[in-house]
């Protein structure tokens, strides 16, 4: 390959100055005349039937133009993918506190609020189930809906991986072990809170703009719950202040009462949360109890594992279903095995819900696993991060799904690398035998985690690109960049191919009637299929262009070659790039072109758990460094390690930047993010209580990559955005047993855990929604 | 979001005719991170709010003879960094330099942090272990309260309305005094107390302990020295047995205030650590 001029050279991000600048316009910036506010009534009981719904005194409420129900929608706003369970406002009952049951628009936000307060509403409490260990007992209040098999309607999925029989191999091993663990759920905490905005169109449609994770989904549900054909749907992306996961149907249920409103009303209506509406009413990561046994040889062959996860969904299933099977796929760690079994099942309660967030099942299980293994380590009596460097994937492994790695795996690389800076065998040893106070630990974890969506269902991406007048170069994607960088990164891979400078390309953010559907905007895929697509549609330009430069120039394409942007033919003149362009419009060329990219085919039997999961996996270790007061519990991060290998990198800035963010949001899952629904009311109703980690709780990280080029990634890239966070919370807990010798099995490690071994229940109260929810 | 007047007084007197006007409930507002932030859930229990923070003579921190004045209008900004506090009042400057973030710093004062009266606030322990005096103005006269008089119980206070806190008094302590403070958070900017605690001390030319103010923050529904704990120390030289048994006794003498709670199995291990080491940054350093 050539020298490449752009990708993995320093660039600036494309929304850079628009943001530093104050620039850029979220939702809550965006003001049209004549709009109106909308505000939803909102459930204060967590499981009940709605007795009465009576909207018209609402209506009379000066200022209130418009109230709507569940009535107001095509099938009562039933919605949900991949299970179809929710409602865009409450049908029949609501399942948590916080669930939207009607919305009104108002000329004023205090009109809004007094029309929720004007609407009778009579809920019937109905028993709740806020303890998933018993949410599949016999007598637990039904949550779930019905079922047609004989299953408890609270069960929502089972996810397998099956090799062998990993019980029957731990009863040979010379080490066992048999440990429980859980995480909490956590929230995403995004600077931006939801919000969406639509205005009616002069053909009867509707116009929404919503920080989505997925634009092209949100415009499916449109059409489907409004009842209108697509053509009349159209969903555009403003800047989005942080997703994490968590602006996927949250905003497609905003959206459709939005844009619901502005259809009745025939003018546009806003909605935007406040931090208690958001923390109350959306979704969190889910919590899961874990039970693991592991198998080694005394020289420390690691040999079989049974994981068990028990995951709560919460009040519907969202995304629960698909973060159970990533999760299932990856509980058993970047290891070789003889044999293996996971069970992850996921129920359903009335403890808010539960849908994606970063890592997506993965953050979960690694909590867990990498903990298993550390313990186990310590039982084999080797170093941690020896026994993971002799047991861990390779390249020409199998995997516990059968798939054989044929290619990117650095991830023996990134173990050796991080013991390397880190400086970890000398401080292994030299944290052994401290008596004081305050000690230091330090611990590592290892990851892997796979690209794109896998055996989760179809995967690809499209981009379209164009010249314009003016020369610069219009560039879409039906991937959105809420923060990832993704923008910066389709903007380099397409300079690289068009051998342009990245200053020409616009990369437009998506809009459903320009942009190609590409799938939903998750799993870390936009690198590479969002990538793959925009590299695609660069080199059909190219082509073009470059014929045009033959043509120009009097050669053969094979004679031609660059010079910056310049074409240079068999005279050795250069010919400015515009020049070209100009001769190619001359020639009647089209200058814009599609790029649709489909990753290859795998496939997944979840009825045996075996199979490809994914066509390629990021593989990391991380290595944290802690201090702890033992008498307080306190625990300080003083260093971090991370090294990575997300195959190629495009935007170096850009992928330091996701390492440093995603240790961040790990180090606030390991150590003081705690959720708490008592009954069924979340007690952490904003940033006072629920804690996330400032810039003097995160150390200084040093990041690293260790780049395995993926054959079929865009220049051999492969991911960053979730992975990076994954692995932060097991190095931390496994630091911290390596300073005070005791583990914290269950997140967050809170001075309380930490310094007695289990969490102290302060007890809670329904005041904080309730207030929460009339702010 | 609540509905309520704005007024801004420009001296204590003005202060103090607004607050005192009949017809409508008025309340003092400083920073705000404590008003505005409980009117954002709640109904206020006032039509109007009467902003100090920029009344002049309550913005002083100086040295009158034996004695420091501080204006309760000063901020944690303005108090941590004054030079005055920090040479003869170190706990309280460093307790101020631990509340929230700079932007909160910059806003809140030491009188709305007193005035507001949460358990966990971080300049009540230093103001008690000072011994501080606050002084109280109505249109009728002045009254004066040592902070356990003031402070009633949570968020509860001896000032009445019409009543405005002017500012702090406490005697310049004996010269070789050294205080200090330490709070634990759930995190290391923007937490909330979970316990903190202000300690100062003196050793005699012997080595011995000569002068000892311990307060806990966080621990107690109002501040207080705890004088169990000071006689303990009294005429004993500061060695790691005296400073365990001094930690055991301000655990001890929290339990006997507060009773076993919920978070007491945490608190009583912690407050020993916390107790302990406060005393030997004041005395052993």
């Amino acid at each position: 390959m050539t020298e490449l001029q752009y990708i993995g050279k320093p660039a600036r991000r494309v929304d850079a100055l628009e943001k530093v600048m104050g620039k850029a316009k979220y939702i809550a910036d965006r003001k049209l005349p004549g709009m109106l506010h909308a505000r939803c009534l909102r459930s204060e009981a967590p499981h009940a039937l709605i007795k009465k719904l009576d909207v018209t005194p609402a209506l009379a409420v000066p200022g209130v133009r418009a109230v709507i129900t569940s009535e107001d929608f095509f099938e009562h706003s039933l919605f949900g993918f991949p299970v179809k369970d929710e409602y865009v406002l409450a049908y029949r009952k609501v399942r948590y506190v916080g669930e939207a049951i009607a919305a009104v628009a108002a000329d004023t936000p205090e009109a809004a609020l007094a029309g929720v307060q004007a609407i009778v509403c009579e809920l019937e409490p109905l028993p709740g189930v806020f303890d998933m260990e018993h949410a599949l007992d016999p007598d637990a209040a039904q949550v779930g809906p019905d079922r047609p098999d004989d299953q408890h309607p609270n069960f929502l999925d089972l996810l397998i991986v099956r090799q062998a029989d990993p019980l029957a191999e731990i009863e040979q091993c010379a080490v066992k072990l048999d440990e429980r663990y859980s995480v909490g759920p956590q929230e995403h905490a995004y600077i931006e809170p939801e919000g969406a905005l639509a205005v009616p169109t002069r053909e009867g449609g509707v116009l929404v703009y919503a920080p989505n994770q997925s634009p092209f989904v949100n415009y499916g549900v449109l059409a489907m719950v409004l009842d209108l054909p697509h053509n009349l749907v159209r969903v555009i992306q403003p800047p989005v202040g942080g997703s994490f996961g968590g602006k996927d149907d949250q905003i497609y249920q905003m959206s459709a009462q939005v844009a619901k409103l502005a259809l009745l009303t025939g003018k546009p209506v806003r909605l935007v949360y406040s931090r208690e509406e958001s923390l109350i009413s959306s979704y969190k990561r889910d919590p899961m109890h874990i039970r693991i046994r592991l198998g080694a040889d005394s020289d420390g062959t690691l040999r079989a594992v049974k994981f068990e996860g028990l995951m709560d969904s919460g009040a519907y299933a969202s995304e629960s279903t698909f973060t159970a099977w990533r999760g299932s796929i990856h509980a058993m760690g970047a290891y070789r095995y003889n044999a293996c079994a996971v069970d992850i099942k996921c129920v359903y309660t009335n403890n808010g819900y539960y849908g994606a967030f970063r890592g997506f099942g993965n953050t979960e299980v690694c909590a867990g696993i990498e903990q298993a293994i550390d313990e186990l380590a310590c039982a084999v009596g080797m170093d941690p991060l020896d026994f993971r460097l002799k047991n861990c994937l390779h390249v020409g492994d199998r995997t516990a799904h059968g798939q054989i790695l044929t290619e990117s795996v650095g991830l023996p690389d990134c173990i050796k690398t991080v013991r390397r800076l880190s400086d970890w065998d000398r401080k292994r040893a030299a944290y052994a035998n401290q008596t004081g106070n305050i000690r230091r630990g330090i611990g590592v974890a290892a990851l892997y985690h796979g690209t794109s969506l896998g055996a989760e269902g179809a995967d690809y991406a499209g981009s379209t690109i164009a010249v314009e007048q003016n020369y610069s170069i219009d560039l879409t994607s039906g991937l959105t960049d809420y923060g990832t960088g993704s923008r910066t990164v389709f903007t380099l891979i397409a300079a690289e191919e068009l051998g342009v400078s990245p200053d020409r390309i616009h990369m437009q953010r998506p809009d459903t009637d320009t942009a190609i559907e590409s799938g939903p905007t998750v799993a870390s895929r936009s690198t590479m299929l969002g990538g793959n697509a925009a590299r695609v549609a660069a080199d059909n330009l190219r082509q073009t262009l470059d014929y045009a430069a033959a043509d120009l120039l009097g050669c053969e394409l094979h004679q031609l070659v660059r010079s910056g942007e310049a074409y240079v033919g068999p005279d050795e003149e250069p010919v400015a790039w515009e020049r070209v362009v100009d001769h190619a419009r001359e020639m009647g060329l089209a200058l814009s072109a599609h790029g649709k990219w489909t990753a290859p085919r795998i496939e997944w039997d979840h009825h045996h758990g075996t199979g490809t999961p994914y066509m390629a996996y990021h593989f990391a270790s991380q290595v944290a460094e802690v201090e702890v007061d033992m008498r307080t519990g306190v625990v300080q991060v003083v260093n971090f390690w991370a090294v990575h290998d997300p195959g190629k990198v495009i935007f170096p800035q850009g992928a330091y930047g996701q390492v440093y963010g995603g240790v961040a949001q790990g180090l606030g899952y390991a150590l003081m993010e705690q959720i708490t629904y008592t009954n069924g009311y979340l007690q952490e109703t904003n940033f006072e209580s629920y804690l996330i980690p400032t810039s003097v709780d995160v150390p200084e990280i040093t990041a690293q990559f260790v780049e395995a080029p993926f054959s079929k990634g865009p220049y051999g890239a492969k991911n960053i955005a979730e992975p990076s966070m994954v692995p932060a919370a097991p190095a931390i807990l496994n630091a911290i047993y390596h300073a005070t010798g005791k583990r914290v099995r269950d997140l967050p490690a809170n001075l309380e855990r930490v310094l007695l071994g289990h969490d102290l229940a302060k007890g809670g109260s329904a005041k904080a929604c309730k207030l929460g929810l009339k702010t | 979001m609540a509905r309520f007047d704005y007024v801004r007084a420009h001296s204590i007197a003005e202060a103090l005719q607004l607050l005192g006007e009949a017809g409508l409930i008025s309340r003092p507002l400083a920073g705000g991170t404590d008003v505005m932030v409980f009117v954002r859930n709640e109904k206020p229990p006032f039509d109007r709010l009467v902003d100090i923070s920029r009344v002049p003579e309550m913005k002083i921190i100086e040295r009158r003879g034996d004695e420091v004045f501080i204006g309760a209008a000063v901020t944690f900004t303005e108090a941590e960094q004054n030079a005055l506090l920090r040479e003869v009042a170190g706990c309280l400057a460093e307790a101020c330099r631990s509340v929230g973030g700079p932007a909160v710093r910059n806003a809140g004062t030491l009188g709305g942090n007193v005035a507001n009266a949460a358990a966990c606030a971080d300049s009540l322990p230093a103001l008690a272990c000072l011994d501080a005096v606050a002084h109280v103005r109505s249109l009728t006269g002045e009254r004066s309260f040592l902070l356990n008089e003031l402070i009633q119980g949570a968020n509860r206070t001896a000032i009445r309305p019409g009543e405005l806190l002017t500012h702090f008094t406490f005697p310049v302590p004996p010269a070789g005094v050294r205080s200090a403070f330490l709070k634990l958070g759930r995190r290391n900017a923007q937490a909330i107390s979970r316990l903190s605690m202000a300690a100062a001390g003196r050793l005699d030319a012997a080595g011995r302990v000569d002068y000892a103010r311990l307060a806990p923050g966080a621990a107690m529904p109002r501040p207080q020295r705890f004088t169990e704990v000071e006689a303990l120390l009294l005429g004993q030289a500061p060695t790691d047995e005296l400073l365990a048994a001094a930690g055991a006794k301000t655990a001890e003498v929290m339990i006997g205030v507060t009773g076993r709670r919920w978070s007491t199995e945490y608190k009583e291990i912690a407050i020993q650590a916390m107790a302990e080491q406060t005393l030997r940054r004041v005395l052993c350093q």
